[in-house]
């Protein structure tokens, strides 16, 4: 059994359900996270994952379930433990007529830090997310990935138990992404708590221990990267770059035997199949059939996106977009 | 109250590097109040200047031009010039400069002891109808005496049967022109309670400026909705009623901070003359506290900072306009004087009256100072039960 494993449970989410109107954007999602675990909640957008997140932070009123830090349960009017929630939402959320230690001194103040305690944490913070030689100056002269580290950065200022991340590199240049995903990395090795949503593959499998695949309102699977695989069975993925109607292809091949699902994103198809040997010729020929060119041809271990489409009949990055 | 202070001060901050902001709280109604005074300065009080040719030189002249027209030197309303001709005094009047002319023609003592119909003759100086409306009106009102003068001389001599000596002719008139008027007017000095025009346009420019720096606080939660800050503090360890009493607060203190410039400046630049600190002081707060509730409660049923600043302007306008900020209600027809009253501009600018003049003190503006805080109160109180759903998790 691992070390996180037998950590202490710091977050629990059971069942919680949130409609607006005859919508329902969760419908009952439950989540347990540990101290020093990442959890990834990976989906395309209008999954849940935001709504799941501000339900969780006492942000959003839910409909049904309940949320406890550290055994304590958390809504929107239980003020004090919130202090041990961070909060870094998907959007910016920084004062852009303050400077960056103005920001983050401000919202260490609302959680409690002062004197010695708030100068030195605003300090490390700064050092962390790489703005100690632009702290004084305003947020709104900063570029965009300058803010968005801000944006974090205020979220770990007072060292919460539970970090929640909604999303946080989207709009991000891929420089301030790394860095990012480094910074995240780090807090999780110091024993924080972390839920993490993304509808970025590559992200999950970097930083999560483990991760939930959510998908219209509802936690499809989860568990770690290679459990999440291995509910793939023996299936190979099969991915194909073509020029020509992708959605034609993605038709024609999903229903030839042996093709557990199929789904596009932009010139590429993704296809799961029972054994990618013995399928392939008869893969490429009815693509060819569809009117399309195949350009390319790859056999890859299947990863996170394969499971996505596994689980929900559609590519993860097309779904998002 | 440590979190409401926090976010005042943030507010504060934030507000203090807003340009605008400082532009409507303090600016604009200061160079407004210093514009208007200097602009309408000298038109406080009514000064003429008049000529008077007396051809006569009797006893009834000289009483008409020292005790009636001399009545207006007295009361330092105008200056008076002797010449000697007629057309002296035309040519005055000609020049410019000269209101109007008395000319009392040759005779004119005699004619009146006679009984004989006599004519004074204004002229007056093109463009100048009030300086010539009063020397008419002195004028007529010496008619008016001579005329009753004359009645009693014309009593007696009917009684008398025949034609009166003219030394119980003279003693009659002396009589006659003794005798107190029916009907006397009583200066009641209502002028000491209203305030100077320095005063009057430093007041209402800072009331009518108040409601836009008061409604700042709250406008601002739209505006931390919309940059996700909002969202942010309140998944923190804040309630939503401490993040309003903290835009509140900011928005207070602001207004304070503003209202003391403006007294200050304008008495300093143009001698404005505000009243008792204390009894200003509590005017001011009175008026903050009825610019804040109302300004609540007209956000509270915005949806945008747009919508929510554009509502607020409206109102602040239109109660600025019926509560005499622009023009004091003590010139304007009685309803617009009742409607005042509903104001708080209204109450804030008679609260500051009634501390001026004779024998004022603060006390006389205390009733205006509790209904100031009772409008605040009230409309404040609704305003922040609906605002709740600006800063509520849904």
């Amino acid at each position: 059994m691992s070390e996180v494993a037998q950590s202490p449970v710091v977050l629990a989410a059971r069942d919680l359900r949130k409609s607006y109107g005859t919508i329902e954007a969760v419908r009952g999602v439950s989540i347990e996270i540990r101290e020093g675990e990442t959890y990834g909640l990976l989906g395309p957008n209008g999954a849940g994952k935001t709504t799941t997140i501000a339900m969780v932070c006492g942000l959003l009123a839910r409909d049904t379930g309940e949320v406890t830090l550290d055994g304590t349960p958390i809504d929107v009017g239980a003020v004090a433990a919130k202090a041990g929630i961070g909060y870094v939402p998907q959007e910016l959320a920084i004062y852009p007529d303050l400077t960056a230690r103005e920001n983050l001194a401000f919202f260490g103040r609302l959680y409690g830090l002062g004197g010695a305690r708030l100068k030195s944490r605003v300090a490390e913070v700064l050092a962390l997310i790489g703005l100690a030689g632009r702290a004084n100056d305003r947020t709104d002269t900063y570029s965009g990935g300058m803010q968005r580290r801000l944006n974090i950065g205020i979220g770990l200022l007072h060292q919460p138990r539970l970090l929640l991340l909604d999303e946080p590199t989207v709009g991000v240049d891929p420089q301030s992404r790394n860095a990012i995903l480094e910074s995240i990395a780090a807090l999780g090795r110091h024993g924080m708590a972390i839920l993490y949503t993304t509808h970025y593959m590559e992200e999950a499998e970097r930083l999560c221990d483990r991760v939930g695949i959510i998908d219209g309102g509802l936690i499809r699977a989860e568990g770690t990267q290679q459990e999440l695989v291995a509910l793939m069975g023996s299936k190979d993925q099969v991915r194909l770059t073509i020029t020509g109607d992708a959605a034609a292809a993605v038709e024609a091949v999903a229903a030839l035997d042996g093709v557990a699902s199929a789904g596009a994103k932009g010139a590429e198809l993704e296809i799961l199949v029972e054994d990618a040997r013995g399928v392939l010729p008869r893969l490429l020929d009815t693509v060819e059939r569809a009117g399309a060119i195949v350009r390319g041809v790859d056999v890859v271990r299947p990863d996170l996106e394969a499971v996505f489409l596994h689980l929900t009949g559609r590519a993860l990055r097309d779904s998002a977009e | 109250m440590r979190v409401a202070l926090l976010i005042a001060l943030k507010d504060l901050k934030q507000r203090l590097r807003d340009r605008s902001a400082l532009l409507v709280s303090v600016v604009a109604p200061l160079g407004l109040a210093l514009i208007f005074s200097s602009l309408l300065a000298g038109t406080t009080g009514f000064h003429a200047e008049y000529v008077v040719a007396d051809l006569d030189g009797g006893g009834l002249a000289r009483v008409l031009r020292q005790d009636v027209i001399g009545s207006l030197v007295e009361a330092d309303i105008a200056v008076v010039t002797d010449v000697a001709t007629e057309s002296e005094a035309r040519a005055a009047v000609e020049a410019g400069g000269t209101s109007a002319a008395f000319i009392i023609p040759a005779g004119f003592t005699l004619a009146i002891q006679s009984g004989q119909p006599v004519t004074i003759e204004i002229v007056g100086a093109k463009g100048s109808d009030l300086g010539t409306e009063i020397a008419r009106s002195l004028a007529q009102r010496f008619g008016d005496g001579v005329v009753a003068i004359q009645l009693s001389v014309a009593t007696v001599a009917n009684l008398a049967d025949g034609p009166l000596d003219p030394a119980d002719q003279g003693r009659i008139v002396g009589v006659a022109a003794a005798a107190p008027p029916p009907i006397a007017l009583v200066d009641v000095e209502a002028s000491l309670r209203q305030l100077s025009l320095p005063t009057y346009f430093s007041a209402s420019m800072a009331i009518l400026f108040l409601f836009f720096s008061a409604q700042i606080g709250l406008v601002s939660l739209f505006e931390e909705r919309r940059q996700g800050t909002l969202g942010r503090i309140l998944a923190g360890p804040v309630r939503p009623s401490t993040i309003l009493l903290g835009k509140i607060l900011g928005g207070f203190t602001l207004s304070v901070a503003a209202m003391t410039i403006l007294v200050i400046a304008t008495t300093a630049l143009i001698g404005a003359d505000w009243g008792p600190p204390v009894g200003v002081a509590a005017m001011v707060v009175g008026g903050i506290v009825a610019a804040i509730g109302i300004s609540s409660l007209v956000v509270s049923f915005a949806r945008t900072a747009e919508s929510a600043g554009a509502a607020s302007s409206a109102v602040a306008i239109t109660l600025g306009i019926l509560g005499g900020t622009f023009t004091p209600t003590s010139q304007a027809p009685e309803l617009m004087s009742t409607l005042a009253l509903a104001t708080p501009h209204g109450w804030f600018m008679r609260g500051l009256g009634d501390m001026h003049g004779t024998g004022a003190s603060i006390a006389d503006g205390l009733p205006a100072v509790l209904v100031l805080l009772a409008m605040g109160l009230v409309t404040g109180g609704i305003g922040m039960l609906r605002a709740r759903r600006l800063v509520t998790p849904r």
